[in-house]
Protein backbone atom coordinates (compact mmCIF):
# COMPACT_ATOMS: atom_id res chain seq x y z
CA UNK A 1 0.00 0.00 0.00
CA UNK A 2 1.15 3.50 -0.75
CA UNK A 3 0.83 4.63 2.85
CA UNK A 4 3.94 2.68 3.78
CA UNK A 5 6.03 4.37 1.09
CA UNK A 6 9.43 5.56 2.24
CA UNK A 7 9.97 9.19 1.42
CA UNK A 8 12.53 10.55 3.85
CA UNK A 9 12.51 14.19 4.89
CA UNK A 10 9.83 16.74 4.02
CA UNK A 11 10.19 20.42 3.13
CA UNK A 12 7.79 22.85 4.81
CA UNK A 13 7.40 26.32 3.39
CA UNK A 14 5.20 29.15 4.71
CA UNK A 15 2.46 30.16 2.26
CA UNK A 16 0.74 33.35 3.41
CA UNK A 17 -0.31 33.97 7.00
CA UNK A 18 -2.24 30.75 7.61
CA UNK A 19 -0.91 27.92 5.45
CA UNK A 20 2.24 25.94 4.75
CA UNK A 21 3.22 24.00 1.65
CA UNK A 22 4.69 20.55 2.29
CA UNK A 23 6.76 18.85 -0.40
CA UNK A 24 9.14 15.92 -0.52
CA UNK A 25 12.53 16.92 -1.90
CA UNK A 26 13.44 13.63 -3.58
CA UNK A 27 14.93 13.25 -7.08
CA UNK A 28 12.55 10.41 -7.98
CA UNK A 29 9.16 11.70 -9.11
CA UNK A 30 7.42 8.46 -8.18
CA UNK A 31 8.67 8.70 -4.60
CA UNK A 32 7.67 12.37 -4.39
CA UNK A 33 4.13 11.53 -5.52
CA UNK A 34 3.61 8.36 -3.48
CA UNK A 35 5.33 10.00 -0.51
CA UNK A 36 3.03 13.01 -0.43
CA UNK A 37 0.00 10.69 -0.47
CA UNK A 38 1.45 8.77 2.47
CA UNK A 39 2.22 12.00 4.31
CA UNK A 40 -1.30 13.34 3.73
CA UNK A 41 -2.90 10.18 5.11
CA UNK A 42 -0.72 10.33 8.20
CA UNK A 43 -1.35 14.02 8.78
CA UNK A 44 -5.11 13.61 8.41
CA UNK A 45 -5.10 10.61 10.75
CA UNK A 46 -3.33 12.68 13.42
CA UNK A 47 -4.80 16.14 12.68
CA UNK A 48 -2.46 18.50 14.53
CA UNK A 49 -4.31 21.10 16.61
CA UNK A 50 -5.45 24.09 14.57
CA UNK A 51 -5.12 22.40 11.16
CA UNK A 52 -8.43 23.09 9.42
CA UNK A 53 -8.00 21.56 5.97
CA UNK A 54 -5.52 20.37 3.36
CA UNK A 55 -5.36 20.70 -0.42
CA UNK A 56 -3.68 17.88 -2.32
CA UNK A 57 -1.43 18.69 -5.24
CA UNK A 58 0.29 16.09 -7.39
CA UNK A 59 3.54 16.51 -5.46
CA UNK A 60 2.57 18.77 -2.59
CA UNK A 61 0.16 19.26 0.27
CA UNK A 62 -1.14 22.68 1.26
CA UNK A 63 -1.85 22.59 4.99
CA UNK A 64 -4.28 25.30 6.07
CA UNK A 65 -4.47 26.32 9.73
CA UNK A 66 -6.38 28.73 11.94
CA UNK A 67 -3.74 31.25 13.03
CA UNK A 68 -5.71 32.12 16.16
CA UNK A 69 -5.59 28.50 17.35
CA UNK A 70 -2.05 27.64 16.40
CA UNK A 71 0.99 29.25 14.82
CA UNK A 72 3.32 28.59 11.93
CA UNK A 73 6.18 27.07 13.99
CA UNK A 74 3.77 24.63 15.69
CA UNK A 75 2.30 23.49 12.39
CA UNK A 76 5.74 23.07 10.87
CA UNK A 77 6.94 21.09 13.89
CA UNK A 78 3.83 18.89 13.89
CA UNK A 79 4.24 18.19 10.18
CA UNK A 80 7.85 17.10 10.69
CA UNK A 81 6.87 14.92 13.63
CA UNK A 82 4.09 13.27 11.64
CA UNK A 83 6.45 12.64 8.73
CA UNK A 84 9.15 11.18 10.94
CA UNK A 85 7.31 9.33 13.66
CA UNK A 86 3.67 8.77 12.94
CA UNK A 87 2.93 5.25 11.79
CA UNK A 88 0.82 4.80 8.70
CA UNK A 89 -2.84 4.90 9.71
CA UNK A 90 -3.91 1.37 10.53
CA UNK A 91 -7.05 0.16 8.85
CA UNK A 92 -8.55 -1.14 12.10
CA UNK A 93 -7.70 1.90 14.24
CA UNK A 94 -10.64 3.88 12.96
CA UNK A 95 -8.18 6.49 11.72
CA UNK A 96 -8.57 5.35 8.15
CA UNK A 97 -11.15 3.29 6.36
CA UNK A 98 -10.44 0.06 4.56
CA UNK A 99 -9.60 0.48 0.87
CA UNK A 100 -12.49 -0.46 -1.40
CA UNK A 101 -12.35 -1.65 -4.96
CA UNK A 102 -14.32 -0.45 -7.95
CA UNK A 103 -14.94 -2.10 -11.29
CA UNK A 104 -16.13 0.58 -13.67
CA UNK A 105 -17.71 -0.16 -17.08
CA UNK A 106 -16.48 2.20 -19.79
CA UNK A 107 -17.45 2.66 -23.43
CA UNK A 108 -14.20 3.15 -25.34
CA UNK A 109 -15.11 4.32 -28.84
CA UNK A 110 -14.56 7.35 -31.02
CA UNK A 111 -17.76 9.05 -29.98
CA UNK A 112 -17.10 8.74 -26.25
CA UNK A 113 -13.31 8.86 -26.51
CA UNK A 114 -12.39 11.52 -29.06
CA UNK A 115 -8.71 11.45 -28.03
CA UNK A 116 -8.35 7.67 -28.27
CA UNK A 117 -6.85 7.79 -31.76
CA UNK A 118 -4.33 10.56 -31.03
CA UNK A 119 -3.21 8.82 -27.82
CA UNK A 120 -2.71 5.60 -29.82
CA UNK A 121 -0.60 7.47 -32.39
CA UNK A 122 1.44 9.12 -29.65
CA UNK A 123 2.15 5.75 -28.00
CA UNK A 124 2.70 3.94 -31.30
CA UNK A 125 -0.07 1.40 -30.71
CA UNK A 126 -3.58 0.82 -32.03
CA UNK A 127 -6.64 2.34 -30.27
CA UNK A 128 -7.43 -1.21 -29.09
CA UNK A 129 -3.92 -1.32 -27.62
CA UNK A 130 -4.68 1.82 -25.60
CA UNK A 131 -7.92 0.27 -24.33
CA UNK A 132 -6.05 -2.92 -23.40
CA UNK A 133 -3.45 -0.88 -21.50
CA UNK A 134 -6.16 0.93 -19.55
CA UNK A 135 -8.18 -2.24 -18.89
CA UNK A 136 -5.00 -4.05 -17.83
CA UNK A 137 -4.04 -1.41 -15.27
CA UNK A 138 -5.10 -1.38 -11.64
CA UNK A 139 -5.46 2.21 -10.52
CA UNK A 140 -5.24 3.65 -7.01
CA UNK A 141 -7.12 6.85 -6.17
CA UNK A 142 -4.41 9.29 -5.12
CA UNK A 143 -6.58 12.33 -4.52
CA UNK A 144 -9.99 13.83 -5.11
CA UNK A 145 -9.53 16.64 -7.62
CA UNK A 146 -11.81 19.51 -8.54
CA UNK A 147 -15.47 18.77 -7.68
CA UNK A 148 -14.42 15.45 -6.06
CA UNK A 149 -13.15 13.93 -9.33
CA UNK A 150 -11.24 10.70 -8.55
CA UNK A 151 -7.62 11.20 -9.70
CA UNK A 152 -5.83 7.88 -10.04
CA UNK A 153 -2.28 6.59 -10.41
CA UNK A 154 -1.24 3.40 -12.10
CA UNK A 155 -1.75 3.67 -15.87
CA UNK A 156 0.62 1.15 -17.44
CA UNK A 157 1.79 2.71 -20.69
CA UNK A 158 5.23 2.71 -22.38
CA UNK A 159 5.62 6.44 -21.68
CA UNK A 160 3.56 9.17 -20.00
CA UNK A 161 0.66 10.50 -22.05
CA UNK A 162 0.78 14.21 -22.87
CA UNK A 163 -2.02 16.60 -21.95
CA UNK A 164 -3.95 18.34 -24.72
CA UNK A 165 -2.30 21.50 -26.06
CA UNK A 166 -5.75 23.08 -26.45
CA UNK A 167 -8.02 22.16 -23.55
CA UNK A 168 -11.48 20.88 -24.45
CA UNK A 169 -14.14 23.33 -23.32
CA UNK A 170 -17.08 21.06 -22.60
CA UNK A 171 -16.54 17.45 -21.60
CA UNK A 172 -19.53 15.35 -20.54
CA UNK A 173 -19.84 13.95 -17.03
CA UNK A 174 -18.59 10.36 -16.82
CA UNK A 175 -15.79 11.01 -19.33
CA UNK A 176 -12.78 8.80 -18.56
CA UNK A 177 -9.59 10.73 -19.18
CA UNK A 178 -5.85 10.08 -19.02
CA UNK A 179 -2.66 12.14 -18.81
CA UNK A 180 0.83 11.16 -17.67
CA UNK A 181 0.32 7.83 -15.93
CA UNK A 182 -2.88 9.07 -14.33
CA UNK A 183 -6.57 8.67 -15.02
CA UNK A 184 -9.52 10.77 -13.87
CA UNK A 185 -13.29 10.76 -14.34
CA UNK A 186 -15.08 14.01 -15.15
CA UNK A 187 -17.89 14.42 -12.59
CA UNK A 188 -19.66 17.46 -14.11
CA UNK A 189 -19.73 19.05 -17.55
CA UNK A 190 -16.76 21.35 -17.96
CA UNK A 191 -13.38 22.08 -19.49
CA UNK A 192 -10.34 19.82 -19.28
CA UNK A 193 -6.82 19.47 -20.61
CA UNK A 194 -6.86 15.69 -20.07
CA UNK A 195 -7.18 13.27 -23.02
CA UNK A 196 -10.72 11.92 -23.25
CA UNK A 197 -10.64 8.17 -24.07
CA UNK A 198 -14.04 6.83 -22.98
CA UNK A 199 -17.12 7.32 -20.88
CA UNK A 200 -18.76 5.43 -18.04
CA UNK A 201 -22.55 5.31 -17.75
CA UNK A 202 -22.23 5.64 -13.95
CA UNK A 203 -22.81 8.84 -11.99
CA UNK A 204 -19.55 9.35 -10.10
CA UNK A 205 -20.62 12.39 -8.04
CA UNK A 206 -24.24 12.89 -6.95
CA UNK A 207 -24.82 16.09 -4.97
CA UNK A 208 -28.28 14.97 -3.84
CA UNK A 209 -26.64 12.39 -1.56
CA UNK A 210 -25.39 13.25 1.93
CA UNK A 211 -21.99 12.00 0.77
CA UNK A 212 -21.82 12.75 -2.95
CA UNK A 213 -19.17 10.06 -3.64
CA UNK A 214 -18.66 6.44 -2.62
CA UNK A 215 -14.90 6.40 -3.13
CA UNK A 216 -11.93 7.80 -1.26
CA UNK A 217 -8.17 7.99 -1.51
CA UNK A 218 -6.45 4.61 -1.44
CA UNK A 219 -9.34 2.80 -3.16
CA UNK A 220 -8.51 0.76 -6.26
CA UNK A 221 -10.17 1.01 -9.65
CA UNK A 222 -10.28 -1.23 -12.72
CA UNK A 223 -11.94 -0.20 -15.99
CA UNK A 224 -13.89 -2.78 -17.97
CA UNK A 225 -14.64 -2.08 -21.65
CA UNK A 226 -18.31 -2.41 -22.61
CA UNK A 227 -20.22 -1.67 -25.81
CA UNK A 228 -22.49 1.38 -26.08
CA UNK A 229 -25.66 -0.76 -26.17
CA UNK A 230 -24.53 -2.76 -23.16
CA UNK A 231 -23.82 0.51 -21.29
CA UNK A 232 -27.22 1.92 -22.21
CA UNK A 233 -28.95 -1.26 -21.01
CA UNK A 234 -27.16 -1.19 -17.65
CA UNK A 235 -29.24 1.46 -15.90
CA UNK A 236 -25.90 2.16 -14.21
CA UNK A 237 -26.81 4.90 -11.71
CA UNK A 238 -24.62 5.98 -8.81
CA UNK A 239 -21.16 4.41 -8.75
CA UNK A 240 -20.70 2.04 -5.80
CA UNK A 241 -17.83 -0.27 -4.84
CA UNK A 242 -17.67 -3.98 -5.49
CA UNK A 243 -19.28 -5.93 -2.63
CA UNK A 244 -16.69 -7.67 -0.51
CA UNK A 245 -17.01 -11.43 -0.94
CA UNK A 246 -16.35 -13.26 2.31
CA UNK B 1 -40.68 27.82 16.93
CA UNK B 2 -42.61 29.54 14.16
CA UNK B 3 -42.37 28.94 10.45
CA UNK B 4 -42.24 32.26 8.65
CA UNK B 5 -42.63 32.69 4.91
CA UNK B 6 -40.39 35.29 3.29
CA UNK B 7 -41.97 36.34 0.02
CA UNK B 8 -39.13 37.24 -2.34
CA UNK B 9 -40.34 40.23 -4.39
CA UNK B 10 -37.07 41.21 -6.07
CA UNK B 11 -33.56 39.81 -6.42
CA UNK B 12 -30.28 41.29 -7.62
CA UNK B 13 -27.97 40.08 -10.39
CA UNK B 14 -26.82 37.18 -8.27
CA UNK B 15 -28.80 36.36 -5.14
CA UNK B 16 -28.09 33.11 -3.29
CA UNK B 17 -28.24 31.36 0.02
CA UNK B 18 -24.85 31.65 1.64
CA UNK B 19 -22.86 30.83 4.76
CA UNK B 20 -19.22 30.89 5.80
CA UNK B 21 -18.36 27.91 3.59
CA UNK B 22 -17.47 24.24 3.87
CA UNK B 23 -15.20 22.81 6.53
CA UNK B 24 -12.73 20.05 5.84
CA UNK B 25 -13.82 19.50 2.24
CA UNK B 26 -10.77 20.88 0.46
CA UNK B 27 -9.03 17.58 1.16
CA UNK B 28 -11.77 16.05 -1.02
CA UNK B 29 -11.51 18.50 -3.89
CA UNK B 30 -14.29 20.89 -2.89
CA UNK B 31 -13.17 24.45 -2.18
CA UNK B 32 -14.35 26.02 1.07
CA UNK B 33 -16.38 28.62 -0.81
CA UNK B 34 -18.85 30.64 1.22
CA UNK B 35 -19.47 34.36 1.63
CA UNK B 36 -17.02 36.48 -0.36
CA UNK B 37 -17.09 39.01 2.49
CA UNK B 38 -16.93 36.77 5.56
CA UNK B 39 -16.81 39.70 7.95
CA UNK B 40 -20.09 41.19 6.75
CA UNK B 41 -21.74 37.77 6.72
CA UNK B 42 -20.59 37.00 10.29
CA UNK B 43 -21.70 40.38 11.61
CA UNK B 44 -25.12 40.16 9.91
CA UNK B 45 -25.78 36.90 11.71
CA UNK B 46 -24.53 38.13 15.07
CA UNK B 47 -26.76 41.22 14.80
CA UNK B 48 -29.85 39.01 14.70
CA UNK B 49 -28.74 36.60 17.41
CA UNK B 50 -27.66 33.80 15.08
CA UNK B 51 -24.41 31.85 15.13
CA UNK B 52 -21.90 33.39 12.73
CA UNK B 53 -22.11 30.50 10.29
CA UNK B 54 -25.91 30.49 9.93
CA UNK B 55 -27.41 30.53 6.45
CA UNK B 56 -28.18 34.00 5.15
CA UNK B 57 -28.77 35.68 1.79
CA UNK B 58 -25.92 37.17 -0.25
CA UNK B 59 -26.86 39.68 -2.92
CA UNK B 60 -24.72 41.09 -5.71
CA UNK B 61 -26.04 44.08 -7.65
CA UNK B 62 -29.59 45.17 -8.38
CA UNK B 63 -32.16 45.25 -5.60
CA UNK B 64 -33.13 42.58 -3.11
CA UNK B 65 -36.63 42.83 -1.64
CA UNK B 66 -38.74 40.56 0.51
CA UNK B 67 -41.89 40.58 2.63
CA UNK B 68 -42.20 38.41 5.76
CA UNK B 69 -45.64 37.10 6.75
CA UNK B 70 -44.76 37.43 10.45
CA UNK B 71 -42.61 39.99 12.32
CA UNK B 72 -38.93 39.11 11.90
CA UNK B 73 -35.63 40.35 13.32
CA UNK B 74 -33.34 41.11 10.40
CA UNK B 75 -30.03 42.83 9.64
CA UNK B 76 -28.35 44.05 6.48
CA UNK B 77 -24.58 44.38 6.17
CA UNK B 78 -21.97 44.54 3.42
CA UNK B 79 -21.33 47.41 1.07
CA UNK B 80 -23.14 50.68 1.87
CA UNK B 81 -26.73 50.26 0.75
CA UNK B 82 -30.07 52.04 0.79
CA UNK B 83 -32.30 49.99 3.08
CA UNK B 84 -36.03 50.66 3.41
CA UNK B 85 -38.71 48.98 5.49
CA UNK B 86 -42.22 49.67 4.26
CA UNK B 87 -40.80 52.51 2.18
CA UNK B 88 -39.14 54.32 5.10
CA UNK B 89 -35.38 54.55 5.34
CA UNK B 90 -33.68 52.16 7.75
CA UNK B 91 -30.13 51.56 8.90
CA UNK B 92 -27.75 48.85 7.80
CA UNK B 93 -25.38 47.17 10.31
CA UNK B 94 -28.01 47.12 13.06
CA UNK B 95 -30.86 44.80 14.07
CA UNK B 96 -34.20 45.78 12.46
CA UNK B 97 -37.68 44.56 13.21
CA UNK B 98 -39.57 44.11 9.97
CA UNK B 99 -43.29 43.87 10.74
CA UNK B 100 -45.46 41.28 9.03
CA UNK B 101 -46.49 42.36 5.54
CA UNK B 102 -43.93 45.16 5.25
CA UNK B 103 -41.44 45.02 2.42
CA UNK B 104 -37.72 45.38 3.13
CA UNK B 105 -35.67 46.58 0.18
CA UNK B 106 -31.88 46.66 -0.14
CA UNK B 107 -30.12 48.47 -2.97
CA UNK B 108 -26.33 48.68 -2.76
CA UNK B 109 -24.18 51.57 -3.83
CA UNK B 110 -22.27 49.66 -6.49
CA UNK B 111 -19.64 52.39 -6.78
CA UNK B 112 -18.23 51.11 -3.50
CA UNK B 113 -18.54 47.39 -2.80
CA UNK B 114 -20.51 44.73 -4.63
CA UNK B 115 -22.23 42.55 -2.06
CA UNK B 116 -24.82 42.91 0.67
CA UNK B 117 -25.81 40.33 3.27
CA UNK B 118 -29.24 39.88 4.78
CA UNK B 119 -29.60 37.72 7.89
CA UNK B 120 -32.81 36.88 9.72
CA UNK B 121 -33.10 35.55 13.27
CA UNK B 122 -33.63 31.81 12.99
CA UNK B 123 -32.83 29.14 10.45
CA UNK B 124 -33.45 29.68 6.75
CA UNK B 125 -34.60 26.49 5.02
CA UNK B 126 -32.06 25.77 2.29
CA UNK B 127 -30.51 22.64 0.79
CA UNK B 128 -27.00 21.79 1.98
CA UNK B 129 -24.05 20.22 0.21
CA UNK B 130 -21.33 18.68 2.37
CA UNK B 131 -22.60 20.44 5.45
CA UNK B 132 -22.93 23.92 3.97
CA UNK B 133 -25.57 25.95 2.16
CA UNK B 134 -22.96 27.92 0.21
CA UNK B 135 -23.35 27.54 -3.55
CA UNK B 136 -20.79 25.60 -5.57
CA UNK B 137 -21.25 26.35 -9.26
CA UNK B 138 -18.77 23.72 -10.39
CA UNK B 139 -20.80 20.98 -8.71
CA UNK B 140 -24.07 22.31 -10.06
CA UNK B 141 -25.17 23.54 -6.62
CA UNK B 142 -26.61 26.93 -7.52
CA UNK B 143 -28.59 27.93 -4.39
CA UNK B 144 -30.26 30.81 -6.22
CA UNK B 145 -32.92 32.77 -4.39
CA UNK B 146 -35.54 33.65 -7.02
CA UNK B 147 -38.49 36.03 -7.04
CA UNK B 148 -41.80 34.28 -6.55
CA UNK B 149 -40.33 31.29 -4.74
CA UNK B 150 -40.88 31.87 -1.02
CA UNK B 151 -38.08 31.22 1.45
CA UNK B 152 -39.05 29.53 4.70
CA UNK B 153 -37.63 30.50 8.05
CA UNK B 154 -37.81 28.67 11.39
CA UNK B 155 -37.56 31.21 14.18
CA UNK B 156 -38.21 31.71 17.89
CA UNK B 157 -38.58 35.47 17.42
CA UNK B 158 -41.94 36.68 18.58
CA UNK B 159 -41.58 40.33 17.82
CA UNK B 160 -41.43 43.61 19.64
CA UNK B 161 -44.23 46.05 19.87
CA UNK B 162 -42.28 48.91 18.36
CA UNK B 163 -43.01 51.69 15.97
CA UNK B 164 -40.70 52.27 13.11
CA UNK B 165 -39.64 55.81 14.10
CA UNK B 166 -38.54 54.92 17.60
CA UNK B 167 -34.80 54.98 18.35
CA UNK B 168 -32.72 51.96 17.36
CA UNK B 169 -33.39 48.84 19.37
CA UNK B 170 -29.87 48.23 20.50
CA UNK B 171 -26.65 50.15 20.61
CA UNK B 172 -24.11 47.47 19.83
CA UNK B 173 -20.37 47.82 19.20
CA UNK B 174 -20.55 46.98 15.49
CA UNK B 175 -17.28 46.78 13.55
CA UNK B 176 -18.38 48.48 10.32
CA UNK B 177 -15.64 48.36 7.71
CA UNK B 178 -14.76 51.43 5.66
CA UNK B 179 -15.64 51.47 2.00
CA UNK B 180 -13.57 54.28 0.51
CA UNK B 181 -13.98 55.91 -2.86
CA UNK B 182 -10.25 55.92 -3.54
CA UNK B 183 -8.00 52.89 -4.01
CA UNK B 184 -8.36 50.17 -1.39
CA UNK B 185 -5.14 49.05 0.28
CA UNK B 186 -4.61 45.31 0.54
CA UNK B 187 -1.88 43.85 2.77
CA UNK B 188 0.04 41.00 1.18
CA UNK B 189 2.47 38.53 2.75
CA UNK B 190 5.20 37.73 0.21
CA UNK B 191 5.80 34.10 -0.77
CA UNK B 192 8.74 32.23 -2.21
CA UNK B 193 7.72 33.11 -5.79
CA UNK B 194 8.59 36.76 -5.26
CA UNK B 195 12.28 35.90 -5.54
CA UNK B 196 11.82 34.37 -8.96
CA UNK B 197 10.84 37.64 -10.61
CA UNK B 198 13.36 40.41 -10.26
CA UNK B 199 11.75 43.77 -9.43
CA UNK B 200 8.22 42.45 -8.93
CA UNK B 201 8.09 43.51 -5.27
CA UNK B 202 8.78 47.15 -6.11
CA UNK B 203 6.54 47.13 -9.18
CA UNK B 204 3.49 45.81 -7.32
CA UNK B 205 4.07 48.14 -4.39
CA UNK B 206 4.31 51.21 -6.63
CA UNK B 207 1.41 50.44 -8.97
CA UNK B 208 -2.36 50.77 -8.85
CA UNK B 209 -4.40 47.86 -10.18
CA UNK B 210 -7.96 47.91 -11.48
CA UNK B 211 -10.44 45.04 -11.11
CA UNK B 212 -11.65 43.96 -14.57
CA UNK B 213 -15.13 42.64 -15.47
CA UNK B 214 -13.61 39.19 -16.11
CA UNK B 215 -13.47 38.68 -12.34
CA UNK B 216 -15.65 36.17 -10.50
CA UNK B 217 -15.82 34.04 -7.35
CA UNK B 218 -12.78 32.05 -8.51
CA UNK B 219 -10.59 35.10 -8.71
CA UNK B 220 -10.26 38.83 -9.26
CA UNK B 221 -8.48 39.64 -12.51
CA UNK B 222 -6.61 42.91 -12.25
CA UNK B 223 -5.33 45.19 -14.97
CA UNK B 224 -1.97 46.75 -14.18
CA UNK B 225 1.74 46.28 -14.71
CA UNK B 226 3.31 42.86 -14.07
CA UNK B 227 6.61 41.13 -14.78
CA UNK B 228 7.17 37.52 -15.74
CA UNK B 229 9.88 35.08 -14.66
CA UNK B 230 12.84 34.78 -17.04
CA UNK B 231 12.72 31.03 -17.27
CA UNK B 232 9.52 29.04 -17.60
CA UNK B 233 10.04 26.43 -14.93
CA UNK B 234 7.37 23.77 -15.02
CA UNK B 235 5.30 23.87 -11.88
CA UNK B 236 3.25 20.79 -11.01
CA UNK B 237 -0.42 21.27 -10.02
CA UNK B 238 -0.61 22.40 -6.41
CA UNK B 239 -3.04 23.88 -3.91
CA UNK B 240 -3.04 27.59 -3.12
CA UNK B 241 -4.48 29.58 -0.22
CA UNK B 242 -7.39 31.96 -0.69
CA UNK B 243 -5.98 35.39 -1.52
CA UNK B 244 -2.95 34.15 -3.48
CA UNK B 245 -1.54 36.70 -5.95
CA UNK B 246 -0.83 34.85 -9.16
CA UNK B 247 0.78 36.10 -12.35
CA UNK B 248 -0.59 34.24 -15.38
CA UNK B 249 1.09 34.26 -18.81
CA UNK B 250 -1.00 37.27 -19.83
CA UNK B 251 -0.20 40.75 -18.52
CA UNK B 252 -2.53 40.73 -15.54
CA UNK B 253 -2.55 39.94 -11.87
CA UNK B 254 -5.01 37.46 -10.37
CA UNK B 255 -6.11 37.40 -6.74
CA UNK B 256 -7.62 33.98 -6.08
CA UNK B 257 -10.94 33.79 -4.26
CA UNK B 258 -12.71 31.26 -2.07
CA UNK B 259 -13.68 29.04 -5.03
CA UNK B 260 -10.16 28.67 -6.42
CA UNK B 261 -8.94 25.29 -7.65
CA UNK B 262 -5.46 23.80 -8.03
CA UNK B 263 -3.06 25.89 -10.02
CA UNK B 264 -0.02 25.03 -12.11
CA UNK B 265 2.67 26.85 -13.96
CA UNK B 266 1.94 30.37 -12.73
CA UNK B 267 4.20 32.04 -10.21
CA UNK B 268 2.59 33.13 -6.94
CA UNK B 269 4.26 36.16 -5.43
CA UNK B 270 2.24 36.62 -2.26
CA UNK B 271 -0.93 35.88 -0.33
CA UNK B 272 -3.32 38.61 0.82
CA UNK B 273 -3.60 38.96 4.58
CA UNK B 274 -6.58 37.22 6.16
CA UNK B 275 -7.58 40.61 7.53
CA UNK B 276 -8.01 41.93 3.96
CA UNK B 277 -9.92 39.01 2.41
CA UNK B 278 -13.38 40.45 3.27
CA UNK B 279 -12.46 43.70 1.50
CA UNK B 280 -11.27 41.76 -1.57
CA UNK B 281 -14.61 39.94 -1.51
CA UNK B 282 -16.30 43.31 -2.01
CA UNK B 283 -14.14 44.51 -4.91
CA UNK B 284 -15.99 44.80 -8.21
CA UNK B 285 -15.09 45.90 -11.74
CA UNK B 286 -13.46 49.32 -11.79
CA UNK B 287 -12.29 49.12 -8.18
CA UNK B 288 -8.72 50.37 -7.79
CA UNK B 289 -6.45 48.36 -5.50
CA UNK B 290 -3.02 49.04 -4.04
CA UNK B 291 -0.90 46.37 -2.47
CA UNK B 292 1.28 46.77 0.61
CA UNK B 293 3.82 44.10 1.56
CA UNK B 294 3.62 43.10 5.21
CA UNK B 295 5.25 40.39 7.25
CA UNK B 296 3.27 37.49 8.70
CA UNK B 297 3.25 38.92 12.23
CA UNK B 298 1.82 42.26 11.15
CA UNK B 299 -0.77 40.53 9.03
CA UNK B 300 -1.92 38.30 11.87
CA UNK B 301 -1.92 41.15 14.39
CA UNK B 302 -4.43 43.01 12.20
CA UNK B 303 -6.49 39.86 11.75
CA UNK B 304 -6.52 39.21 15.51
CA UNK B 305 -7.67 42.79 16.15
CA UNK B 306 -10.54 42.41 13.67
CA UNK B 307 -11.47 39.08 15.22
CA UNK B 308 -11.48 40.63 18.72
CA UNK B 309 -13.95 43.27 17.49
CA UNK B 310 -16.26 40.60 16.12
CA UNK B 311 -16.07 38.66 19.39
CA UNK B 312 -16.86 41.81 21.35
CA UNK B 313 -19.95 42.28 19.20
CA UNK B 314 -20.87 38.64 19.70
CA UNK B 315 -20.74 38.99 23.49
CA UNK B 316 -22.64 42.28 23.48
CA UNK B 317 -25.29 40.87 21.15
CA UNK B 318 -25.77 37.74 23.23
CA UNK B 319 -26.08 39.88 26.40
CA UNK B 320 -28.53 42.28 24.79
CA UNK B 321 -30.68 39.56 23.26
CA UNK B 322 -30.70 37.48 26.43
CA UNK B 323 -31.54 40.48 28.60
CA UNK B 324 -34.39 41.48 26.31
CA UNK B 325 -35.66 37.90 26.09
CA UNK B 326 -35.46 37.88 22.33
CA UNK B 327 -36.33 34.22 22.18
CA UNK B 328 -39.45 34.70 24.32
CA UNK B 329 -42.51 36.88 23.65
CA UNK B 330 -41.55 40.34 24.82
CA UNK B 331 -43.94 43.25 24.51
CA UNK B 332 -42.14 46.59 24.53
CA UNK B 333 -44.52 49.51 24.72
Amino acid sequence: MTTTAQYGAIAVEPFGDSAVMVTIPHPDQEIRRAGIVAFRERLLAHRPHGVVDVVSGLESLLVEFDPLQTALPHVEYAARLVARWAPAPAVDSGGARAARSFVIPVVFDEENGPDLLSVAEELGVTPDGVVEAIAGSTFTIALLGAAMAPMMDGLKVPRPVRRRAEPRTDVAPGAVMIAGTNAIIQPFPGPTGWRVVGRTPHTVVDISRPDPVSFGTGDTVRFVPVGPDEAAAMDAGFLTPVEESA
Amino acid sequence: MTTVTLDITSTGWVTTFQDLGRHGTEARGVPTGGAADQHSASVANLLVGNPRGATLIENLGGELALVPDTDVLLAVTGTPARVTVGGAGADAWTPLVVPAGQEVRVRADMDLGTRTYLAVNGTLTAPALLGSTAPDARMGFGQAVVPGTPVLLETDFHGFRRRHFEPPLFRLPVPVPRFDDGPWTVDVVPTHGIHEIHGIRELIEDSTYVVTPRSNHVGLRLAGPVLHPDSATEIVSHGVPVGALQIPHADELIVLGRYRSLTAGYPIVGVASRACLPLLGQAGPGRRLRFRWVDRETSLRRYARREAEVRALQHAAVDAFTASGITAPLPIS
